[in-house]
């Protein structure tokens, strides 16, 4: 319960700095910055690119996904590491490499199309493990009862990943709300744009301010959507132990096309750009500063992901364990500043941490808090669905035998969500491999990570120098994709032989 | 009011911090002492990480840098509040710099710093000094274009339509945008843009226009100077089949912007550094390595077109601050 309390503060410092920030200016000069046509502009802009994105996102993730689970089609092993390796591939890097490919890509369509790829893929997870622990007995039965193959996917395979893929659209959603990287360079003015901006142009911290916490209350309003468009989600249900496949017949090479396609846009495009590049690059590459950047990389992605996992199986414990009015609240704040953009959270922690710990500011603890603050919902998405999926009637049989509580935890509850936490582990390593804005300004002195280099390179002259430390970036991201798909898989492959017409 | 609610939340924060992190926290205090400095660069590393080392060879003291964005590091130091930890602000352009004089964190610097450097590149009252130049000009194919523009304003003619690259992402376009405004008035900006959003092709930034030049992509673009002496640092100067050039004699096109510091602590040390980079080895390696101009009459390098031969427009650097205003002109022309 502690654990959960503290990370659920953490996580609402930027929250906090915010409301002191728009404190210090007035609420007068709040409103004036805030009922502005630009502001409607601002917002509308935001939620038509969030909306867009998450829904092209969920389409792709989930066909893709059952696809990779539920078809017979060749290669589909391929497709399925294919199809989670562009959540490798950080959003400016992804973007600078289409523009390279298409001169004059930009405005809305760039965007979207550059942010449906780089968040398809966690729509994609999403479904597949909700595909993968789901058993397709219950569509037989829904077949001998005389329902067409569309009717089945309608009316018994949807409702069961319904959750999964509004889930993973919420998560494709709110990082549309707080990117940066790509929305800049295909100029498409979103509010974490206008955001960054403030601070850039007008140096003014009080704006920038006023314009995150607007950005906070449009991350309200999509929570909200989530939660309606979620359905009930499936609470204690029996991980399946049997899975057909279905043949597609006619379907599969039209559908293998769909997924060359997919893999095309998402994946050959920007490795063909960073290759290009690196042609030039790297012979002219320091090798030592790369081997440093690595260690570094690793050393704070991996210990962002584990303390990050932790807190977020802390929060999760309390949420599925003591369903409480009061638990859901604690999670549900979690996700209120997931969309507020890097910078402002790395000066919120700049801010506090300065006011109450001078020592901990510009150190790898402030660095990993502020991961924590940035990246529990990604964690937190990762472990409550298999933790929900442990069911309640376990304890009571664990109780019954005289358990406690801490120890049914342990024994029972923890087991079954072990692969949620290697999910969620993941998950967090891959995304801090990518994160910028906060490691650049909370980072001890004279630390660089591959990221921070990339950022370095890309600053002076052509994007060359840069190549070889974005596709360092992009491969060493790439393995726990590669390991997250796999982890996936894992339940599915034993059975995968059992392919029916 | 605000009183009791920016102490609550720190108590909360500490309760969850010590909780959470007791044992993990490497706390590296960066407190600078002896003879060492701490810089908060928004110049790149790659550029002055060479010059850095040079200084402390030539005056013992260390120095500890951090890089960033300009702006973005201008606004840690703000948020720093009590316990600012930068020594020195380098800064990329004086926009940045004007407003950490303006927010009152930087300390006056002595006339035997500011008097190295004339009235035109510092800040009016002392709390800033540019360290080195940068002139905006124009980079033209010369195959393609036969009768230089004498004026950015004749870009806005209509026979100029898809032949020049501009970056209006870019900070010092937009610095550019400002003294247009400042010196010429809003519609006259207004107008520009109004221009640009006709005949210009958009680039995400000035080495990119200057690539697309060379590669015939378009005719012309509005740079700054060093991009073009880099390039041709790179693959040689006979190579380059782009040519520079600037407008007639105080022509906005010809605006000329400032990287600069600020000192920002007591630490003796940072006046030493500070007086350090209008120094001759400092201003040499502007000249040589940046290929930026000398603020203090080190000679340009060669090729270059001399500082006192370029007429720049009269404009008080410290105006550029007002970008917001200017950045709203540049969205509302659909620029950005």
């Amino acid at each position: 319960m502690l654990v959960a309390i503290s990370a659920v503060l953490i996580s609402l410092i930027p929250l906090g700095y915010l409301f002191i920030r728009v404190g210090t200016s007035g609420f007068q000069r709040f409103l004036e910055i805030v009922l502005t046509p630009r502001t409607t502009e601002l917002v509308i802009n935001s939620l038509l690119l969030a909306l867009a994105v998450s829904l092209s996102a969920m389409v792709i993730g989930t066909i893709q996904a059952w696809i990779a689970v539920r078809s017979n089609i060749p290669g589909r092993k391929v497709f399925a590491v294919l199809a989670a390796l562009p959540l490798a591939i950080p959003s400016y890097v992804a973007a600078y490499s289409w523009v390279a490919v298409i001169p004059g890509f930009s405005g809305f369509f760039a965007a979207w199309i550059l942010l449906t790829v780089g968040t398809a893929p966690l729509v994609y997870l999403a479904v597949s493990a909700a595909l993968a622990r789901f058993d397709s007995s219950t569509e037989e039965v829904a077949s001998s009862l005389g329902a067409g193959k569309f009717a089945v996917l309608a009316k018994v395979t949807w409702p069961n990943i319904r959750g999964a893929a509004v889930s993973g659209g919420l998560l494709s959603a709110l990082y549309v709300l707080s990117d940066f990287g790509a929305v800049s360079i295909v100029r498409y003015d979103t509010f974490t744009r206008a955001i960054y901006n403030a601070y850039r142009a007008s140096f003014d911290r009080n704006l920038a301010a006023s314009l995150a916490l607007v950005l906070v209350a449009v991350t309200v309003l999509v929570l909200v959507v989530e939660s309606r468009s979620r359905g009930k989600l499936a609470v204690g249900t029996v991980i399946a132990n049997r899975l057909n496949r279905i043949d597609l017949r006619g379907w599969k090479w039209p559908l293998v096309a769909l997924l060359v396609g997919f893999a095309t846009v998402g994946l050959l495009i920007p490795l063909a750009s960073l290759t290009r590049w690196s042609i030039t690059g790297i012979p002219v590459t320091d090798w030592d500063q790369v081997l440093t950047a690595l260690y570094n990389s690793v050393i704070l992605a991996v210990s962002g992901g584990m303390l990050t996992a932790l807190f977020a199986v802390g929060i999760a414990v309390v949420v599925v364990r003591f369903r409480s009015r009061f638990a859901s609240i604690l999670e549900r704040s979690v996700w209120l500043t997931h969309a507020t953009p890097g910078i402002v959270v790395a000066l919120s922690l700049t801010f506090f941490s300065n006011q109450i710990a001078p020592w901990i500011y510009q150190s790898f603890a402030i660095v990993l808090i502020a991961y924590l603050a940035l990246f529990l919902p990604n964690a937190l998405s990762a472990i409550s669905t298999p933790l929900r999926q442990s069911p309640i009637a376990l304890d009571e049989v664990a109780a019954s035998l005289g358990l406690t509580k801490l120890q049914t935890l342990r024994k029972v509850v923890l087991p079954i969500a072990g692969p949620g936490i290697f999910a969620a582990t993941t998950l967090v390593i891959l995304t801090v491999l990518k994160e910028l804005p906060a490691t650049l300004l909370l980072r001890p002195t004279g630390v660089d990570t591959l990221a921070t280099r990339l950022w370095t390179e890309t600053g002076v002259a052509a994007f060359s120098t840069a190549a070889p430390y974005a596709l360092l970036l992009v491969v060493l991201a790439g393995i726990p994709a590669w390991l997250l798909n796999r982890a996936i898989r894992k339940d599915l492959e034993p059975i995968g032989d059992l392919e029916r017409g | 009011m605000q009183k009791s609610r920016t102490k609550l939340v720190p108590i909360a924060l500490a309760l969850g911090v010590a909780l959470t992190l007791g044992a993990c926290a490497s706390a590296t205090p960066v407190g600078t002492s002896g003879d060492s400095i701490t810089i908060y660069s928004g110049r790149n590393e790659t550029l002055i990480s060479e010059l850095l080392d040079t200084f402390t060879r030539e005056t013992g003291i260390k120095t500890e840098v951090r890089y960033g964005d300009s702006a973005e590091l201008a606004a840690q130091i703000l948020e720093e509040g009590a316990n600012i930890r930068a020594d020195v602000y380098f800064g990329q352009d004086a926009g940045a710099l004007g407003a950490l004089a303006l927010a009152g964190v930087t300390k006056t610097l002595p006339s035997d710093i500011t008097d190295l450097v004339a009235t035109e590149f510092k800040s009016t009252t002392s709390q800033w000094v540019g360290v080195s130049g940068r002139s905006r000009m124009i980079v033209v194919d010369p195959a393609k274009v036969n009768v230089l523009p004498t004026s950015y304003k004749d870009l806005m003619d209509p026979s100029w339509k898809g032949r020049i690259g501009i970056a209006p992402n870019n900070a010092s376009f937009q610095a550019f945008v400002t003294a247009i405004r400042v010196l010429e008035g809003e519609q006259a900006a207004i107008d520009f843009l109004t221009a640009m959003k006709q005949n210009a092709v958009l680039f995400e930034k000035n080495s990119i226009i200057l690539q697309a030049v060379e590669d015939g992509v378009v005719d012309a673009g509005l740079i700054n100077h060093y991009y073009w002496f880099e390039l041709a640092a790179q693959v040689g100067t006979e190579n380059m089949k782009s040519e520079i050039a600037w407008f007639e004699d105080g022509d906005i096109g010809n605006l000329i912007n400032v990287a600069g510091v600020a000192v920002v602590s007591d630490n003796p040390n940072a006046m030493v550094f500070a007086k350090w980079l209008l120094g001759d080895t400092a201003q040499q390696y502007f000249v040589e390595r940046t290929r930026e101009y000398s603020l203090t009459g080190v000679p340009e390098v060669q090729g270059l077109k001399p500082l006192r031969d370029i007429k720049a427009p009269k404009m008080d650097l410290s105006d550029l601050e007002s970008l917001a205003e200017t950045l709203e002109l540049i969205r509302r022309a659909g620029l950005l």
